[in-house]
């Protein structure tokens, strides 16, 4: 097991335990700090501060940006009503504890994390997708969240140990190390796996050896050639002249048990077979280097000249090195990866990059406001990568309680100041719905691990010798409902989870099918990191104007907004209910004149409109 | 060192980001094809018991093998309708890919492209869409028509996707206003909401927001065009109608042969289910006898309409199966030789292009990779199959990757 690095040990199912302990010594005090170099910044621009934001406007952001839904008309007007100090600390405080939190934050993580069903290699999502909700419930600190992602190994289907996920989604190694370095550093180095890059400094050679830390990872879903000697391959070759069916149902159930990402990487890589540069041959043994910083030194067993000797295919034995990339990648003293970090969680909080694009960062650049940036990244590094505690700086400060302003229109100028108005993410907007149908939208968000088939099954295949795997495929559920019955006895042992319609975007998972209002909003298809998509189409304006809202919502009398408005007789009060539920803030003067529309109008109207469907 | 994105903008200055203003993505004069038809039979089409009978007849399991109206082309006698209109088409029996699994096999048909995880590529209907698409036009140059993957725009902007069309008879969804919303109230909401966006535009406007505003009013104008009722199938002629089945392949057959008629560039219909790795003989004939129906009366159709001249109908499929059949009596993937069929644009119809080895294993004469077939498409339209579009970070792809158009395919 000592190939298995002592972070993964710690990866066990924990339940979550709400406590309001208060989370964070002083956010407003450091918030101050970020708010001094921005004023600062504007002094020198000789450009005055945008005006502070009032409590309805940023009640509304900071559900969207903590929570990722509006709230409900009674968490408005609580918010609104409270009249003791700090109430702004004290909300921010308590959405970072709540479980819609949890709801909003797995969405983000799971988009960059590209948590998808990939099929071919059987890698199901389930257990990597319970692996980063319960990252995120126990609130795990970044640093080791993306440390334990890049150094998994070991089963794909045990409960706990899903960080393998992210390898196994992958169908190539090269791919996956530059998709590793995207994330984590937000560095672009995918051409120089093919040729060196014409833009950036890497060469081919860079990128082979950075892949050589890796090296012979790789993800394996039947069961090793020894074990199937000797244990399965003769009633698979049995099953297989018996009936398809049963052999495929055999198949499947052994690799749901067996299926691993082995290796730890060997320190060695060898260049492509097509290497056409002149400092090196196709096949030359290239050794395991950084991109920059320091260099983790690597316990080699054979040296370079050995393996020179060898054949083409030989990589040298393991050396543990992958664990040294997981600690080199996410290093605090890595240039890239806090400087990455706090880029990104700036532009999903304020819809600006700090520094640059999100995975097109270079060594040098730090962005428009240097001084922001150094700062940010000392508090992410004094937070010890704890998303809570940056968050919460963010959200205490003047900064982020600025009004947010639409970019392109000057002046004045944007320099990195607050916040912009953007449209809000798909699955902000299917979750807003929620908020106007019922006064619970969170009730349904998991506070546990939920199994899933995979999981389910991977539990009970390790009493299953190898005559009950084939018992299982002759006499067991068949091949069409393999999967199915699995699923159906790991949601019965989930126990309730509530009707659908209320489920939050998070809680679809892999078998409920897609979340459809989500799809046509723009959710991200997993493919690539990064490719949500904000932009309108017609199937999405098409679906808002003619779609379910209006059996759901806009015409329901059992939807929440309804129910508020039972016995409320006077006509501007009613209005008043909907511009609080859909808006989050009341009329204005100028909108009187549209209180003479029928409701269900105005709903409609309301919901299509643009201040719905962006954050301002 | 030239910063990456400092390129991508001095690049955009001399309009290097903007290829499709160069004259290459122009369709050239001599193109032949307006639009394509390109049916997707997604699972893998058994070669063996549809249009390649030309084999050792133990490759051929159960089928038989029928004459066809083409001299020298014989089909499978699943296909006995087809056997009739077997003039009009192509069979190219030499395919070939490189993937034989189904998702990486389908992503490469349908785009030219192994899949990679750090990009997603477009598929053909989309390059087509991007490079034939005119301001002018009133309906989406791709269409994707049955379930089953749509058409995605890869790393182009969302809107060179395809309009996807879930169920033929249903059309596009929610383009009809709500039943309990009558046309005066529909257009108070309209009032309103346009009220709602001027104040909140005067304030917080952006590109953006107006980009909404934009496509409100293209929805608009969609939902009340006329051009809508190239989706609805009640509106066809009864003539036309009844030369098709009512079976959804069928439906949707006739949809993509009305789209076309109205200008669309690019319609893809969808008719997955063949992966029979078990009793096959027992499976198959139901969905072989789909095929045969709903694209005999398309072909019809399109000669009745005049329109096969200027329509170039696609058959294609990820890959083909076995030679062998399997001890459960189905086929297993083959990605070395299978077939594929084109029809109209002047392609050389009632022939039949390329072998297998007569033990059906390889392909053998002419092969024809993936690549090379999409080339063709794209050329037959007028689209340079090299043409380069660069993904937002500054990659460039060309359309049919290295693929070269086959030329002689056509008369």
């Amino acid at each position: 097991m000592g190939k298995m690095g002592k972070a993964l040990k710690s990866v066990v199912i924990v339940l979550s335990i709400c406590v309001s302990v208060p989370l964070f010594a002083d956010p407003q005090g450091r918030a101050r700090q970020i708010d001094r170099i921005v004023a600062a910044e504007l002094d020198r621009l000789d450009q005055a501060p945008r005006s502070e934001i009032d409590d309805f406007t940023f009640c509304r952001r900071l559900y969207l940006d903590a929570i990722g839904r509006i709230p409900t008309l009674d968490e408005l007007d609580r918010f609104i009503a409270d009249d003791q100090p700090e109430k702004r600390a004290r909300l921010i405080e308590e959405l970072l504890q709540s479980k819609g939190y949890n709801s909003h934050w797995y969405n983000y993580w799971a988009d960059l994390l590209r948590v998808k069903y990939v099929g071919d290699k059987l890698h199901h999502p389930g257990n990597y997708s319970e692996w980063i909700k319960e990252s995120v419930r126990s609130n795990k600190a970044y640093d080791q969240m993306a440390f334990e992602l890049v150094n998994a190994g070991g089963e794909l289907y045990k409960p706990g140990n899903g960080a393998t996920g992210f390898y196994a989604r992958e169908p190539m190694p090269l791919d996956h190390l530059a998709n590793s370095v995207k994330t984590f550093l937000g560095m672009g180095i995918e051409c120089a796996q093919c040729h060196d890059d014409p833009y950036e400094d890497w060469t081919q050679q860079d990128f082979y050896k950075l892949a050589a830390f890796s090296s012979k990872t790789y993800l394996k879903v039947d069961p090793l050639p020894e074990d199937e000697k000797t244990t399965y391959a003769e009633d698979r070759a049995m099953l297989k002249q018996k009936d398809f069916d049963e052999w495929i149902v055999y198949r499947e159930s052994v690799r749901v048990k067996h299926a691993s990402i082995y290796g730890n990487g060997t320190g060695f890589m060898r260049l492509p077979h097509d290497y056409q540069y002149e400092d090196g041959e196709p096949f030359d043994v290239m050794t395991a280097d950084v991109l920059f910083g320091e260099m983790p030194p690597l316990n080699y067993k054979l040296t370079k000249a050995d393996l020179d000797s060898l054949k083409n295919k030989n990589f040298g034995p393991e050396i543990n090195s992958r664990q040294s990339l997981a600690g080199w990648m996410t290093s605090r003293d890595s240039p890239m990866f806090t400087k990455a970090t706090v880029n990104r969680l700036w532009h999903q909080i304020m819809g600006t990059e700090l520094v640059g694009p999100l995975g097109g960062l270079t060594e040098e650049e730090m962005g428009d406001h240097p001084a922001l940036t150094k700062k940010l990244i000392a508090i992410m590094k004094a937070a010890d990568y704890d998303v809570k505690i940056f968050l919460s700086t963010l959200f205490n400060s003047r900064a982020y309680q600025s009004r947010a302003l639409p970019l392109g229109v000057e002046p004045p100028a944007y320099v990195l100041d607050g916040p912009i108005v953007r449209r809000l993410p798909a699955e902000v907007i299917a979750d807003s719905f929620l908020s106007l149908k019922t006064d619970t939208p969170d009730k349904y968000v998991a506070t546990e691990f939920k199994w899933d088939g995979f999981t389910h099954f991977y539990d009970k295949s390790q009493k299953m010798e190898v005559e009950d795997f084939v018992d299982y495929s002759i006499k067991g559920p068949g091949r069409q409902a393999f999967q199915n019955r699995e699923e159906e006895e790991a949601r019965k042992r989930n126990g309730e989870s509530g009707p659908k319609d209320l489920w939050r975007v998070s809680s679809y998972r892999h078998h409920d099918g897609n979340h459809e209002v989500a799809v046509l909003m723009g959710q991200s298809t997993r493919d690539l990191i990064d490719s949500a998509n904000r932009e309108p189409d017609i199937p999405q304006i098409l679906y808002m104007m003619n779609g379910d809202l209006e059996g759901d919502v806009i015409a329901q009398s059992t939807a929440l907004i309804h129910r508020n408005m039972e016995g409320v007789e006077d006509q501007s009060e009613r209005m008043e209910i909907i511009w609080k539920s859909i808006l989050s803030r009341t009329p204005q003067a100028s909108e009187e004149r549209l209180f003479a529309h029928a409701q269900d109008d105005v709903i409609w109207a309301l919901l299509n409109s643009n201040e719905f469907r962006f954050s301002k | 060192m030239i910063n990456r994105r400092d390129f991508i903008y001095r690049a955009g200055l001399s309009g290097m980001s903007l290829p499709f203003l160069n004259a290459a993505s122009i369709p050239a004069p001599t193109a032949k094809a307006k639009s394509v038809i390109y049916i997707f039979l997604a699972g893998g089409l058994s070669q063996y018991d549809s249009f390649n009978v030309e084999v050792d007849k133990t490759v051929l399991g159960k089928s038989t093998i029928i004459d066809s109206n083409a001299d020298g082309v014989r089909v499978s006698n699943y296909f006995p309708t087809l056997a009739n209109h077997m003039d009009k088409l192509l069979v190219l029996n030499s395919m070939q890919t490189n993937q034989g699994a189904h998702p990486a096999g389908i992503y490469k048909m349908l785009t030219s492209y192994n899949p990679r995880s750090s990009i997603t590529h477009p598929e053909l209907g989309s390059w087509v869409n991007k490079s034939l698409t005119r301001e002018q036009d009133s309906l989406p140059n791709f269409v994707s028509i049955g379930r089953g993957r749509a058409g995605t725009a890869g790393f182009f902007p969302g809107q060179w996707a395809a309009l996807p069309v879930q169920d033929p008879n249903l059309g596009i969804d929610f383009a009809e206003r709500n039943r309990a919303v009558g046309e005066g109230k529909f257009n108070k909401r309209i009032d309103i909401l346009d009220a709602m966006n001027k104040g909140f535009d005067q304030d917080y406007g952006t590109k953006d927001t107006r980009s909404y505003v934009d496509t409100y009013a293209s929805s608009l104008k969609f939902m009340n065009s006329k051009d809508i009722d190239a989706f609805d199938l009640k509106k066809e002629d009864a003539n036309i109608v009844s030369l098709y089945g009512k079976d959804e392949f069928s439906r949707s057959c006739l949809l993509a042969g009305r789209l076309v008629e109205r200008g669309v560039r690019f319609a893809k219909v969808n008719l997955g289910g063949w992966d029979y790795h078990n009793d096959l003989y027992s499976k198959y004939p139901a969905n072989a006898n789909r095929l045969d129906k709903g694209l005999s009366s398309l072909l019809t159709h399109l000669s009745q309409k005049g329109l096969l001249e200027s329509t170039l109908v696609v058959v294609s499929t990820e890959f083909g199966r076995k030679p062998e059949v399997n001890p459960n009596r189905g086929r297993d993937h083959h990605p070395d030789g299978f077939t594929c069929l084109m029809a109209g644009a002047g392609v050389k119809a009632g022939q039949i292009y390329g072998t297998t080895s007569s033990d059906g294993k390889h392909a053998e004469e002419n092969k024809l990779d993936v690549i090379d077939f999409n080339a063709t498409i794209a050329w037959r339209l007028g689209i340079d199959p090299a043409f380069e579009e660069n993904t937002p970070n500054g990659r460039p792809f060309k359309l049919a990757n290295r693929g070269e158009a086959r030329k002689e395919l056509f008369a």
